[in-house]
């Protein structure tokens, strides 16, 4: 049993690189990211210093200043360049760590099982239920302003999902023949936990990572939109709460909050996409239901963004 | 019924978690309540005023411990202290009643979403690759990645500003009395259409989604296919067999999803200055407002714990059906 | 499932929308409604206490429900008697002997005498928390000699003190007396001497006071009732404001002569004198090297006064000058003491050999450094989320940079802000000045011996840590001075002597914001009716009653 479903050993940039060459929807996500990381790369050398007091304020969009100048006077497409590197990077760090968080409560609780799960699953569960943005702006409120607060803030209410999601994958694979049969063995568990579990789990992994910074930059613009980042620091978004503060509806200045919207959108979207070719490709299931539906005929292709959940109760 | 209990007994102690973290977060961070109300005054106010203000709003130098029991002690009666940026209106009453327009925003913006998201899934299975199918899925996801307080400040913009067709803020017209008339209630659901389509708008994709793809698995089941060997009319077959048994993993996640909407419809309402939590709490982190910090964040807690409950008893009592239903 | 019934089971919806749509649109306002926007409150509590040392109570509490003995007007820099008619001086200035006025009601038909105004200053005396001004720091005594005379009794000779007396909202002491706990007291049904003391409707997001029946100024207020919305922001009640839905407001408004005054010049009016305290770069001076008045000098030359109030008040204030006051003491300005500000002029090229000269020479890295000291390496603190503020420190900076002082801004949320200046814990940081009717309340806080609190001990004001002896001599003349001459004379020479010593680097004078419906309403005050400040905000010593009283709703609808 353990043939077709031991998902082979590949590491995450291979397994991504397979979705994208592989999956219309995939490539697509990855092409706008790929824009998006060049832009956060080398963009800000280009625009050279985005706080700087270029012009009158609130103009709109001209040859000299592309997206007009915000209501400080400062360049909005340099704000948006130069955004672009610290919100992703805090998107990215911050996904990965919500995911290691997360694979360090859950993958233990679900591998080992008892009172381990108890205990982890049933934190993880309540952190599920407390409402996230309210949570996030009380604590966000009482630390000193900046990114890492935010990632902080950003942990705490996130891992709870991964941990979840993580532990059913877990709890799954002590099922498998081949976990079996180390354990029969005799192979120390923390061995059997980073050699042969972990290993099968870097798919679901990946995906998570994806999710999870697309959560990350959704919740951190919302934040800073509240003015509970550093507001003196160029993000999304600052701008988008700078756009508030100077009164762009006001002013009438859409050209100061609709492109950082967009970018943000385009960003999530593009990640979402990446991660709807992505699990298709990898995910075993999904791969075997879409041959036996392709050998019965159905309808088409069925695309579950499955969230692997196995109930605590029966 | 054992099942019951015990998510009874779950979300008490994801309630008790909420109300710890509660006491111990903000004391554990530097900084001073008293000092942001002394600011207000930029300097009007003597220290040996402060200082009789600090008594009366009761920041004592206790131990920790005590404060804490006593912190649980008054939760338990419903006293949630004194609100000191709005000194001296207990917490409760600062709350009141915006609590309600916070569930009226949040609630009916799940439903709608749901209700509509859903049908909109089940078309979408339906008729597999009709433009709905085609179309939809994407154009919501990408509606969903927008942030939900940016699709608030666009409408208030153009429909609001530039167009002038919705007011632009608050729960209903200043001069309208409320109550159970035909004028008020029109007027509420002016004031929250253009809150509730962002709400709807941006969440809309995933109830899509999950409730497609529910469908397409269910579609392909015995249970269907026999109901449709029957020659039982489509439409019965696509609502009453089909849509039925693919709504559980929806309502599933109707729960969490409550939680999350109301995260947002909290960013939602800052932008459309409606008279709810969010605004509210924003301010209270801004004033350095402890209490009333704490009381919202717990009465918003409670108030999804018990929206889940409820998610629990409808799951509950639907999967006993579908079990009943099958034997 | 067929489309046309899909329609039928959509009918509900429509018939929904449609009701919807017909609803009213936007309602004329009545004519004689003054909608008020003040206070930035996501929803409004019930509270009319005027004593609460919070802004808990609503904004028409401390003037327009509740009143004072004077109300201070800021632009003619006068006392004007309300609830007294007068005052003398006796003992040498150890007696303050008030005249209460006579014929004022309270709102419930009830007459006021002087033993209302002594019932007061006792609650005061009994509850530390309400002595907001301190009036117990000074007062030994209160007495009513009889009906029409109150005498406050001093412990020493501080005529300053007056304009705390006179500032202090009188309430009766028929209702008061009988309030076990005052700091605590809602006062939800408030019964006052103010033109405004009928509460008509209070809802979460909307009040409105009407008519005090008894008022004591005959056919006053001519306005019928005040309402106020609740606005969350300044942007939310700037957008009511430019829609017709707000009367006045005081407010920041960008660009407002695009924003709000194009939209319909003939009904929208504003009116920035620049009245509202003083906008400083403090400098620590119990650090090097700002305890060096050239080094002071220097960086206040190197900042872009004219720069900066154009990116960060949209030039609606102007550059301040050596005196540090604002333009509610422009009657008392001293011309010799702005002669002798060349300190304030923007001029880098000087401020850079002024410091070459004091020694501070630039190192290989471009910033200069104390002798045997490190490179000048300073934050600018500033409020995170004051956008003005956050603007002007980003141009300050560059102007220090420029010098060669490695400057940057750091934003703090307001608490942690506050703490650190008022603990004197920080280089550099952006304040605000302490005005009060006199030059002397501004400069007590900036030299004074008195307002300085050692390093690490919260201080009100003084956050800088600056002492002058010769200051501390001249304050200590005018808290005996009663003889307004001598007053003058004491204020000019405080103003010259700030000049020269330069505690603290005045930016800007503060604009008083205050947006108004002149098509609906006549009387506000304006540039060419000066009569009075014209914002809401200044309610601290009455002054929104002195307007209040003189709005006349326009008859004839534009």
């Amino acid at each position: 049993m353990s043939g077709p479903l031991h998902a082979p050993r590949m590491g995450p940039i291979e397994l991504l690189w397979d979705a994208v060459r592989s999956d219309r929807r995939a490539l697509s996500g990855a092409i706008i990211l790929a824009v998006f990381l060049a832009v956060a790369v080398f963009g800000p050398h280009i625009v050279g210093d985005a706080t700087a007091l270029v012009g009158i304020p609130l103009q709109p969009p001209s040859w000299e200043h592309w997206l007009g100048t915000n209501g400080q006077g400062q360049d909005v497409f340099a704000q948006l360049v130069v955004g672009t590197r610290v919100s992703l990077a805090i998107g990215f760090t911050v996904g990965l760590l919500v995911v290691l968080v997360g694979a360090l409560v859950g993958v233990p609780a679900g591998y080992f099982g008892g009172k381990v799960d108890g205990a982890l699953s049933g934190l993880a569960n309540v952190f599920l239920v407390l409402p996230g943005l309210p949570l996030a702006i009380v604590i966000a409120a009482y630390l000193p302003s900046g990114p890492v607060t935010l990632g902080l803030v950003l942990v705490v209410t996130g891992w709870a999902w991964n941990a979840r999601v993580l532990r059913s994958q877990a709890l799954a694979l002590r099922r498998r023949d081949f976990v079996a049969a180390a354990r029969v063995s005799g192979e120390s568990r923390l061995r059997i936990l980073a050699v042969e579990v972990l290993p099968n789990m870097t798919s679901v992994i990946v995906a998570q990572v994806i999710g999870s910074t697309v959560y990350a930059i959704g919740a951190q613009v919302g934040l800073e939109f509240l003015g509970l980042g550093d507001v003196s620091a160029v993000t999304w978004g600052t701008n988008l709460y700078w756009a508030q503060n100077d009164s762009a509806l006001l002013t009438g200045a859409w050209w100061t909050f609709a492109p950082t919207g967009l970018c943000v959108a385009l960003v999530g979207f593009a990640l979402t996409q990446l991660n709807a070719g992505f699990d298709e490709i990898t995910n075993p299931r999904l791969r075997l239901e879409r041959a036996w539906r392709t050998f019965l005929g159905d309808r088409g292709r069925g695309v579950e963004r499955s969230t692997p959940v196995v109930r605590d109760h029966d | 019924m054992n099942y019951l209990l015990r998510r009874l007994f779950f979300y008490a102690s994801a309630a008790w978690t909420a109300v710890t973290l509660n006491f111990f977060l903000p004391r554990l961070m530097p900084g001073d309540p008293a000092t942001a109300l002394f600011a207000r005054f930029s300097g009007q106010m003597t220290p040996e005023a402060l200082t009789a203000m600090r008594e009366a709003l009761g920041f004592t130098n206790e131990p920790l411990g005590r404060q804490y029991l006593t912190y649980l002690q008054h939760v338990l009666r419903g006293d949630l202290g004194i609100s000191i940026s709005k000194f001296p209106s207990p917490v409760v009453d600062v709350i009141g009643e915006g609590l309600r327009w916070t569930l009226f925003l949040a609630g009916t913006g799940v439903v709608l979403s749901f209700v509509i998201g859903s049908l909109l899934g089940v078309i979408a299975a339906w008729w597999r690759r009709g433009w709905v199918d085609q179309w939809l899925p994407s154009v919501f996801s990408f509606i969903g990645a927008f942030p939900y307080f940016w699709l608030a400040m666009f409408a208030l913009w153009w429909f609001g500003f530039t167009l002038g067709w919705f007011p632009l803020g608050h729960a209903y017209a200043d001069d309208t009395v409320p109550g159970w008339t035909l004028e008020f209630v029109a007027d509420v659901l002016r004031h929250a259409a253009l809150p509730l389509a962002t709400v709807v708008l941006a969440t809309l994709g995933g109830w899509l989604l999950t409730m497609r793809n529910a469908m397409i698995t269910v579609l392909g089941s015995d249970h269907v296919n026999l109901a449709r060997a029957k020659g039982l009319e489509p439409r019965s077959v696509m609502l009453r067999y089909a849509a039925r048994n693919a709504l559980l993993p929806s309502i599933t996640g109707f729960g969490m999803a409550l939680g999350y909407v109301l995260g947002g419809s909290l960013l939602t309402e800052v932008v459309f200055s409606y008279p709810g939590q969010g605004y509210l709490l924003v301010q209270a982190v801004r004033s350095q407002d402890y209490p009333l910090m704490q009381g919202i964040f717990l009465f918003i807690t409670l108030a999804v714990l018990a929206a889940n409950w409820l998610v629990d008893l409808a799951t509950w009592w639907l999967d006993a059906r579908t079990r009943e239903s099958a034997s | 499932m067929t489309a046309p019934r899909l329609w039928v089971r959509l009918a509900p919806v429509l018939a929904l929308l449609a009701v919807v749509s017909c609803a009213p649109q936007r309602k004329e306002l009545p004519p004689d409604v003054l909608v008020v926007s003040q206070e930035q409150q996501a929803s409004w509590v019930r509270n009319f206490n005027p004593l609460t040392p919070a802004t808990a109570a609503r904004w028409p509490t401390l003037a327009g429900v509740y009143e004072p003995l004077f109300v201070y007007n800021s632009v003619q820099a006068k006392q004007v008697p309300w609830l007294a008619t007068g005052f003398e001086w006796r003992d040498g200035g150890l007696l303050l002997r008030v005249t209460t006025r006579s014929g004022v009601r309270w709102s419930d038909g009830r007459d006021f005498d002087a033993g209302d105004v002594a019932f007061t200053f006792d609650l005061l005396r009994r509850h530390k928390a309400l002595d907001r001004r301190g009036c117990w720091g000074f007062l030994q005594s209160v007495t009513a000699v009889d009906d029409r005379t109150v005498d406050f009794r001093f412990q020493r000779v501080f005529v300053p003190g007056f304009d705390e007396i006179a500032a202090v909202q009188i309430v009766p002491e028929h209702v008061w007396a009988s309030i076990e706990d005052p700091v605590r007291f809602p006062n939800e049904h408030p019964v006052a001497t103010g033109p405004f003391t009928e509460v008509l409707v209070f809802r979460n997001q909307v009040y409105e006071l009407g008519r005090n029946p008894y008022y004591w100024q005959k056919d006053k207020p001519a306005v019928r009732a005040l309402r106020f919305p609740a606005y969350p922001s300044n942007d939310r009640a700037n957008l009511a404001l430019v829609f017709d839905e707000v009367d006045w407001a005081g407010n920041f408004i960008p660009a407002i002569d695009r924003v709000y005054v194009q939209r319909a010049p003939e009904r929208h009016g504003y009116w920035f004198p620049c009245t509202a305290g003083s906008i400083f770069l403090y400098a620590n001076t119990t650090r090097e090297p700002f305890s060096d008045v050239r080094v002071r000098k220097a960086l206040s030359m190197a900042v872009d006064r004219t720069l900066l109030v154009d990116v960060a008040l949209h030039r609606y204030s102007r550059p301040a000058d050596a005196t540090g006051l604002s333009d509610a003491y422009a009657a008392l300005r001293d011309t010799v003491a702005v002669g002798m500000g060349d300190w304030v002029r923007f001029d880098p090229d000087r401020a850079s050999r002024m410091l070459d000269e004091a020694g501070y020479l630039r190192g290989t890295d471009g910033f200069r450094r104390s002798p045997g000291g490190g490179a000048w390496r300073y934050d600018v603190l500033v409020v995170s989320g004051w956008s003005d503020w956050v603007r002007a420190a980003q141009v300050i900076v560059r102007g220090l940079r420029a010098i060669g002082v490695d400057a940057s801004v750091r934003t703090y949320d307001f608490a942690a802000w506050f703490q650190r200046v008022q603990e004197g814990d920080f280089d550099l940081s952006l304040g605000w000045s302490f005005e009060g009717p006199a030059p002397y309340h501004a400069y007590r806080y900036l030299m004074a011996s008195s307002t300085l609190k050692p390093v690490g001990t919260p201080s009100l004001g003084n956050w800088h840590r600056y002492a002058s002896p010769t200051a501390d001599s001249l304050l200590g003349a005018f808290e005996r001075a009663t003889e307004p001459a001598m007053q003058r004379e004491l204020g000019d020479r405080l103003q010259r002597l700030f000049a020269s010593e330069a505690p603290a680097i005045p930016l800007y004078p503060n604009p008083s914001w205050a947006e108004y419906a002149k098509g609906r309403f006549e009387g506000f005050p304006s540039r060419e009716e000066p009569y009075a400040d014209p914002s809401p905000n200044k309610f601290d010593r009455g002054e929104p009653l002195l307007i209040l009283t003189a709005l006349r709703p326009r008859t004839e609808r534009p």
